[in-house]
């Protein structure tokens, strides 16, 4: 039924010596629309999706392809491999097409999920690394991503994979030492005669072994993002020329969400950026002078440069310069000069205080237009270094504008609320209902959620600078969370989490003495008040702020930490960087941390 | 005053119009036919005298007569509206009735209601050239073959026309052919997203 990718050599091992290595680039699916898009237009399709914003739009284009082209579909979201695996063995009965949004790429599929035959998978997951079964596999699981610099360190698939025993030659070129012979137990049979060369063998067996795993080692050491699955799937669809300006509009969220939980590396953020403006100035021209205007109700994205505070428009400003980390930081404004030198900051720019503690709606006119002019004319004064960015906003009808910030607050905020009676997939599905342009409320009471969660964030932060509680523990930094602490039940999940230990981190940085704080990484536990059994704390470990590329080994480092110590840790989480441990293992889980990064 | 009942039976009707059928009230019918006796006999007796020759009842003789009619006129209306409104539930609900509403008919409304879903499911054999189409099914033309769906109770495995089994857990989003869906959709297990 599916048509062997002709790119690809096939690496069937049975074969002779004249057996070609496959290249990276020709293993990842590249050409969605001919070798994904095409294959899967009969088909009924089971589509397994990450608890993550970037995850949600991209599926959310996808579903609006599918329903064009009536491809059947059943969308299931997954938050952790545990529920991977339930949802696969529960719905897969009669798929024999799965597609992976946001999940699954750095774990074996075919290992781990243990699929019949005939089914395929897809997986289009911006987690990195991917693991290498998958990449090399040959047409059972198909990576879609593009190319990308971060594809030329995979390793090669001759150091990774050994090549069959009735291969006698050495297969290359590579430096991971011999191929040679693997373990049969029929072909070292045939070859006892020959007891020398049988040592020998295994010598370069071992040595390439060890190679192999130091290799695999390093490609898995860090862990990082790559593009926004949303953009992948909204290329997807301008290839097929079904486009449209809502299917760009979800594009720009996920890829504003990526930014926003400092998931993409600057530099690929502006490429991206650029692409997305073209995307945006062909499907949004400007009206010529006496051409009818486009209709009122229609959706209309501009980009142009905002503020980085975050929800201003639906807040006071005070408010909202106090909760934005880039700001907060820069003034500190937790302490009480800090407070003395926000008042400053505003008398300067002339903005009447009483006006800045209203809803920013609620200002005047012509204070709101000068915003931005008169931050950009005091950014040195203050150190505001990060205050602006390029961003998209949108407007629909007569609705007030609308960033793309605003709904990423929004719908994260929905989809890890802090009240427990609601499964957590009523929140994934919220979360999608917020990006739904004809549902506003849902969008309000997001912001609504949103604001709370920043104000316990911004009180956590300041208990924390004000107690001395980000300790120093050798390689890294290391805060806790109090158990008890009412506003805990903010931060019980994985991006609320990461967002507090960014603020954190950040505001250590600022008010540290020592040089060295910004090359150390930070791990932030907090207790998990939602799962079901009592005394578990979540862990979470952020890369430090020098780190630009934002690649983050304490992923592994956790794997690691739990292996030695046996300790009970759940390392089900996509996102690597996040774990769950039971109270009483996590002192010595610290102290394994401590011996393995120092 | 005379026709009173009678329109007692109307205004039922009236008032139950957006609601559900009221019980055939068997009581207000038999009084009205009793009426109706009594004013005929009365009829009766006086067209009796006036053939013997008294032409002085000849307005009374009248005057009951457009009360019969009249009694007769809103029974007829009575009963053909509730034929009417069981008509209409069997394009809403299908062959099988639910039980309170089996309830609120009389018997012989039960047998019409029988053979008028007989006649029904004939016509629609008929159709099609003997294949068959069901009449019932889409009342105003589909804007779409396929619905998208989301799950709200958990409900098992579902098998759809085509013969694929979707499992219908809680919170899961299908994209299915409408016709299969619309029955669940009734149930309130699946939402349609707009």
């Amino acid at each position: 039924m599916f048509r062997s990718q002709t790119v690809v050599k096939q690496t069937n091992p049975r074969q002779a010596e004249e057996r070609l290595a496959p290249k990276v680039r020709d293993m990842l699916v590249t050409d969605l629309r001919a070798e994904f898009y095409n294959l899967i237009k009969s088909q009924r399709v089971l589509v397994l999706v990450h608890f993550d914003l970037d995850g949600i739009c991209a599926s959310k284009i996808l579903q609006v392809l599918f329903r064009t082209d009536h491809i059947l579909y059943t969308v299931v979201p997954v938050q952790t491999c545990t529920q991977l695996l339930e949802a696969f063995q529960q719905h897969a009965e009669q798929v024999k097409v799965v597609l992976l949004v946001n999940c699954g790429g750095c774990v074996d599929l075919v290992e781990a999920l243990q699929p019949p035959d005939d089914l395929v998978f897809f997986v289009a997951d911006n987690h990195r690394p991917l693991h290498v079964c998958n990449i090399y596999s040959a047409s059972q699981v198909r990576v879609l991503t593009q190319l990308g610099e971060e594809d030329e360190e995979v390793p090669a698939f001759e150091d990774v994979f050994r090549p069959d025993e009735s291969e006698e030659e050495n297969s290359s070129d590579d430096d991971g030492g011999g191929g040679g012979s693997d373990d049969e137990e029929g072909g070292r049979g045939k070859r006892r005669r020959f007891d020398e060369d049988v040592l020998e063998k295994r010598r370069q067996r071992r040595l390439w072994e060890q190679q192999r795993h130091k290799l695999l080692f390093d490609y898995t050491q860090f862990s990082f993002f790559g593009r926004s699955t949303a953009l992948l799937m909204f290329e997807l669809a301008w290839k097929l020329s079904k486009d449209s300006n809502d299917l760009l509009w979800l594009a720009i969220i996920g890829e504003t969400e990526m930014v926003l939980h400092e998931r993409s590396e600057p530099g690929k953020h502006l490429l991206t950026s650029a692409s997305l403006q073209t995307h945006v100035s062909r499907l949004n021209p400007k009206p010529a002078e006496d051409a009818p205007r486009p209709p009122s109700d229609s959706l209309r994205i501009t980009f142009e440069k905002d503020l980085t505070l975050a929800l201003y428009r639906h807040w006071s400003l005070v408010e909202s310069m106090r909760h934005s980390p880039h700001l907060a930081t820069a003034l500190r404004l937790w302490t009480l000069k800090g407070e003395k030198r926000l008042h400053e900051l505003l008398a300067e720019m002339g903005l009447p205080l009483a006006q800045c503690r209203q809803l920013y709606c609620g200002m005047d006119v012509e204070l709101r237009n000068g915003l931005q002019k008169m931050l950009e004319g005091k950014t040195d004064k203050y150190g505001l270094k990060n205050l602006f960015f390029m961003t998209f906003s949108a407007t629909l009808g007569f609705r007030a504008r609308m960033c793309a910030s605003d709904y990423v607050h929004a719908a994260v905020s929905l989809l890890e609320r802090p009240d427990s009676d609601e499964s957590p997939t009523t929140c994934f599905l919220d979360a999608a209902d917020a990006l739904d342009l004809t549902k506003p409320e849902v969008l309000g009471r997001g912001i609504e959620l949103r604001k709370q969660q920043l104000e316990a964030i911004y009180r956590q932060v300041q208990t924390f600078l004000d107690m001395n509680q980000v300790i120093c523990a050798g390689p890294f930094l290391y805060a806790t969370v109090v158990q008890g602490t009412p506003d805990a039940r903010f931060f019980a999940a994985p991006h609320s989490l990461n967002l507090l230990a960014t603020f954190t981190l950040r505001a250590h940085v600022s008010t540290s003495r020592s040089r060295k704080s910004r090359n150390l990484p930070l791990i932030l536990t907090t207790p998990d008040v939602k799962y079901p059994e009592p005394d578990h704390c979540l862990v979470c470990g952020i890369p430090p702020v020098s780190e630009e590329t934002h690649k983050n080994l304490l992923g592994k480092a956790f794997e690691q930490a739990a292996e030695k110590t046996n300790a009970k840790a759940d390392l089900d989480y996509f996102d690597t960087n996040v774990v769950r441990l039971s109270v009483e293992d996590r002192s010595k889980f610290f102290d394994a941390l401590i011996s393995l990064l120092s | 005053m005379l026709g009173e009942k009678a329109l007692e039976l109307i205004k039922e009707m009236e008032r139950s119009k957006d609601g559900k059928l009221p019980a055939y009230n068997d009581n207000c019918v038999r009084l009205v036919l009793e009426e109706m006796t009594a004013l005929f006999q009365q009829n009766q007796d006086d067209v009796n005298a006036t053939v013997a020759g008294e032409a002085q009842y000849y307005p009374g003789i009248r005057l009951r007569h457009a009360s019969l009619e009249r009694n007769k006129r809103c029974l007829l209306a009575y009963l053909y509206n509730r034929l009417e409104r069981i008509r209409d539930l069997r394009w809403d609900f299908g062959n099988i009735l639910p039980p309170e509403i089996r309830e609120n008919l009389c018997d012989p409304e039960i047998e019409w209601f029988a053979r008028y879903s007989k006649n029904l499911a004939t016509y629609s054999r008929s159709l099609g050239e003997g294949s068959g189409l069901d009449l019932t099914h889409d009342i105003k033309p589909p804007k779409n073959i396929y619905v998208e769906v989301r799950c709200l109770k958990d409900y098992g495995e579902f098998e759809v026309e085509e013969g694929d089994v979707v499992v219908l857990q809680k919170n899961t989003t299908h994209y299915l052919p409408m016709s299969s869906c619309q029955h669940l959709i009734r149930l309130g297990v699946l939402q349609q997203v707009d």
